[in-house]
């Protein structure tokens, strides 16, 4: 006899969230791109729908990396300093869904360059791909607040992704993203609450839910790869189970992290064997992807083709 | 080493100490008490003295406002100083709100005083002197299980006979048995016991006359152990990484009760050595203080602490100026973190008797909860901070004249009108207060949900680097400073709100229970003199029940402990409620983290736990 198969069935689903604008909708970009919409836990397609395929970002700088290890430039090389021709490059050569503008040239420690440097490399960038795009600051709270404004505006109606909103600093890029019709990252620390808190907080200023992409917070293979993964699973399971307020698509920054990690950096010296830190950054990416990932952020080529063919597989295509 | 003269105004104490000694320990020295919420580690910034004559050296840096401010903490003596320590930077002297009504169904105190009436000895009936008495002293006891100290009974034969075999003969209880502490003439005169509340920040005391069972007097005070830290964490560090810090709480405890003793028996007219009795309802660090036992392994994993049920100890023993022979009791406690003072309060309010299901909550600087009935009680702790009872906050103040325990957004929406204890002028905000104060700046629209100022909120300044909102102009307040509240400070109260909240959902879902099979919730605290419900709800403080369901209760550690001097019947009650209460240590796990977090919003991460709340925003 036949053991039935037992299904789960959700009562909700996650939020689908549009980036890029055409120019019907009074943007610049080729196409757009639509994330999230699961109502499934991650590729369990006999129990729901995942209607839009994981996407694959390519990390750009403003400026040549200070931090980055020789060989992981060299696919670069030809355009580390020109931001516009490296975006051109990953979306045309490497393949790059999207490109993830770094205002690291903002760095107050750095350059400390100001709000005009920002908006004219935003300009130049959006001209040279048509793909939707991320942008980021430094990181610094002042810095973010002064030079993410200025990116806003000048990527008016382009429809970007813009981050980070942190708990402790929200609301000065929440007001120039609704301003300028962008969408948000809301960063949290691998925790579920404060996820929740910052969503919270968010839609108290009146950004809508469906322009709220999650980042959780991403820990690379051995670095914590499993409290982001558990974190994730849960904030999908409450997206699942209708809890509104964490019902948004996953961004992980894969790249940033993965790179980031003792053996992947030795690896991409001189005389080392890159393949290590490629394979690392493919697991932490895969890893992601089965915990339900929408978007991930990648710095290698290699790690991009690998994954790109890794979602093809998952999604049947 | 050099020796210099520090002068404490605005008294005009005189100290003299060693070159690099900190104004700190010069102040304490001079029995000045200062507040050092964060024990003396430069972070809060509160111990601040203004130096009007000798040059110093300050290891501080920021601007304090005044001309010559500086931490006492962080300043060292290398001349002869003239230094005034405002009365914000001190550790206030004035009474607390004091309160508690209790039941008392039977007077069988912890020192009875009865008379005897002994038949002569004749031959034929030549029993001893003891002999004789303890026969006397059994009828009235019903009991043989008594003692005497030697040296009473080198007194008996002469005591008996000088008063005709006609004597009073004074009783303590000590618990399994009596001890009878003196045999002397007939003189009618009244007995006092002592009530003690000692809590982490506040001292209450009751003087009690023991044959009628009346209140005579009630004195409260500052715990002078203040000046050593805030919470009890900074207390046992204290008390174990100082050579002396043991001794110097326990005098500072002594010290503060004395004073009180000597407050309530001025009133009443007697000499402290009048006092045959004493009972004190603290937490099990305070009574480790208090006498004087090691409290290092309270803070260390698993939590053991030396005793929570100490036996009696005489007063004598302990340096108690009260009669060296009174025996002290402690109500017994439950666990490192719940003590007498809980027991104390189950004991008062009758929560552990009845059918339905209560949960009491103590919110002092250590919250305290015990969920139950008849049949099973459940109590944990959790650190909640000394927020709500206006510590560790800037314009923050104790429940007394003088303190604003309402706060109401005027008309134009931009200014506030207050309330305060007394009616009199502000000084400065209580815990009520606080409450008051969240709900309006949060209804008002001015803080965000994680307790940060909207750009809608009015009257924002900076102050060293702390967002922070003028709620009075000095004009309108008592004293020398604005009335403002900062970011710092609404941190500070939603952890205190989020920890007593979080120990709430953690007890009720250890036993799988709903909120709605609670019947009564029983507040007690000195926070202030009324407790108000819905805005205590609207901030997620308190459960969002119906508000008839909530009864304020005031200081039950006080109540229990009288019912335990008072009662015979109290105090075996008390041991068998000790020995009931289930003990939840909640730093076993990460279930309190993760509740802790989700409380740490206005009123919580999980609006369905607040329907009322969502209920009156979408209106």
């Amino acid at each position: 006899m036949a053991i039935p198969v037992m299904k789960e069935s959700w009562q909700s689903k996650v939020l689908e969230v549009v980036l890029g604008a055409t120019p019907e909708k009074g943007g610049t970009r080729g196409k757009t791109i639509t994330i999230g919409g699961e109502s499934t836990l991650p590729y369990l397609l006999s129990e729901g729908d995942i209607p839009n395929r994981p996407q694959v970002a390519m990390e750009v700088w403003d400026i040549a990396p200070d931090n980055w290890e020789e060989q992981l430039m060299e696919p670069f090389a030809d355009v580390i300093e020109d931001p516009a021709a490296w975006a051109q490059k990953c979306v045309e050569e490497f393949g790059a869904d999207l490109v993830q503008l770094k205002l690291m040239s903002g760095d107050p420690e750095g350059e400390d360059a100001g709000p005009e440097d920002v908006e004219e490399t935003v300009k130049k960038v959006l001209k040279a791909v048509d793909v939707p795009i991320i942008i980021t600051g430094p990181g610094n709270e002042e810095k973010d607040n002064l030079l993410l404004p200025a990116a806003a505006e000048a990527s008016r109606g382009e429809n970007c992704l813009l981050g980070l909103a942190i708990e402790e600093n929200y609301r000065t890029l929440a007001a120039a993203c609704m301003a300028n019709g962008h969408n948000i990252i809301a960063t949290s620390p691998i925790d579920i609450n404060l996820c929740k808190q910052v969503n919270i907080l968010l839609s108290e200023m009146d950004v809508p839910k469906n322009r709220i992409v999650i980042d959780p917070t991403t820990g690379a293979l051995g670095y914590g790869i499993e409290y982001t993964y558990s974190i994730m699973e849960r904030i999908r399971l409450g997206a699942l189970q209708a809890d509104k307020m964490i019902a948004m698509p996953f961004l992980n920054f894969v790249g940033e992290e993965a790179w980031r990690t003792k053996e992947a950096r030795e690896s991409a010296q001189e005389g080392g064997d890159i393949r290590l830190g490629i394979s690392w950054e493919i697991l932490t990416a895969v890893n992601f992807i089965h915990a339900g990932s929408d978007l991930l952020v990648l710095r290698h080529p290699d790690s991009v083709k690998q994954i790109k063919e890794h979602i093809d597989v998952l999604m049947g295509s | 080493m050099k020796e210099y003269k520090v002068t404490f105004l605005p008294e005009g104490i005189e100290v003299y100490v060693e070159e690099g000694t900190t104004l700190l320990d010069a102040a304490a020295q001079g029995g000045i008490a200062i507040r050092a919420v964060c024990g003396g580690g430069g972070v809060c910034k509160r111990c601040i003295g203004i130096i009007h004559q000798g040059s110093y050296e300050t290891s501080n840096q920021e601007d304090l406002g005044e001309r010559g401010a500086v931490l006492c903490c962080e300043t060292l003596v290398n001349d002869n100083l003239q230094v005034e320590i405002p009365s914000t930077s001190r550790v206030e002297d004035t009474s607390v709100l004091l309160e508690g009504e209790f039941q008392l169904d039977e007077l069988a105190p912890a020192l009875q005083s009865f008379e005897l009436s002994l038949p002569e000895p004749e031959f034929g009936q030549n029993d001893s002197d003891l002999t004789r008495l303890s026969r006397g002293i059994e009828k009235i006891l019903k009991s043989k299980e008594f003692t005497f100290p030697l040296e009473e009974i080198k007194k008996i034969p002469d005591v008996l006979r000088n008063n005709q075999w006609q004597v009073e003969v004074d009783v303590a209880d000590l618990g399994s048995y009596y001890q009878v502490s003196r045999v002397k003439k007939v003189d009618n005169e009244k007995k006092y016991g002592l009530a003690v509340d000692i809590g982490t920040t506040t001292v209450v005391v009751s003087l009690i006359e023991l044959k009628s069972g009346v209140e005579e007097s009630r004195r409260g005070r500052y715990n002078k152990q203040a000046r050593y830290g805030d919470d009890i964490i900074n207390r046992i560090v204290h008390a174990v990484e100082n050579k002396n810090g043991l001794k110097e709480l326990q005098d500072a405890v002594i010290e503060t009760i004395q004073e009180l003793i000597a407050e309530v028996t001025d009133s009443a007219g007697i000499h402290p050595e009048e006092i045959l009795t004493c009972v004190c309802a603290g937490n099990t660090t305070m009574v480790h203080l208090f006498l004087g036992l090691n409290p290092r392994y309270i803070r260390l994993e698993p939590y053991v602490p030396a005793a929570t049920a100490p036996p009696p100890v005489l007063a004598k023993e302990v340096g108690l100026t009260i009669h060296p022979e009174a025996w002290i009791h402690f109500l017994p406690g439950i666990g490192s973190y719940v003590g007498g003072d809980i027991t104390a309060g189950l004991l008062a309010t009758g929560v552990a008797d009845g059918e339905g299901t209560v949960l009491f909550l103590d919110m002092g600087t250590n919250g305290e909860l015990v969920l139950g009935n008849k049949d099973w009680l459940l109590t944990c702790a959790c650190s909640a901070g000394p927020a709500f009872e206006g510590s560790g906050t800037k314009s923050g103040m104790r429940a007394k004249q003088g303190a604003v325990e309402k706060f109401i957004l005027k008309e134009d929406g931009r200014a506030f009108s207050c309330k305060t204890i007394g009616g009199g002028k502000p000084e400065g905000i209580c815990g009520t207060g606080f409450i008051s104060l969240l709900s309006t700046l949060s209804t008002g629209g001015f803080l965000d949900r994680r307790g940060g100022f909207t750009v809608e909120a009015p009257a924002i300044r900076k102050d060293d680097g702390e967002q922070e909102m003028v709620l009075l102009k000095k004009e309108n307040a008592q004293g020398k400073r604005d009335l403002v509240i900062q970011e710092r400070d609404i941190k500070n109260l939603l952890r205190a709100k989020a920890a007593i909240f979080a120990g709430i959902r953690i007890m009720l879902k250890k036993l799988d229970l709903d909120l709605a099979v609670v019947e009564k919730i029983l507040v007690a605290g000195g926070f202030g003199n009324h407790l108000p419900v819905g805005e205590a709800i609207s901030i997620g403080l308190l459960p969002d029940l119906s508000p008839d369901k909530f009864y304020f209760v005031g200081n039950t550690s006080l109540a229990g402990a009288q019912l335990y001097l008072l009662s015979r019947q109290a105090r075996k009650k008390a041991v068998e409620l000790a020995s009931r209460m289930t003990y939840l240590e909640l730093s076993e796990g990460n279930e309190f983290t993760e509740e802790f977090v989700s409380a740490m919003f206005i009123p919580h991460t999980d609006f369905s736990l607040f329907p009322s709340v969502a209920q009156k925003e979408q209106d």
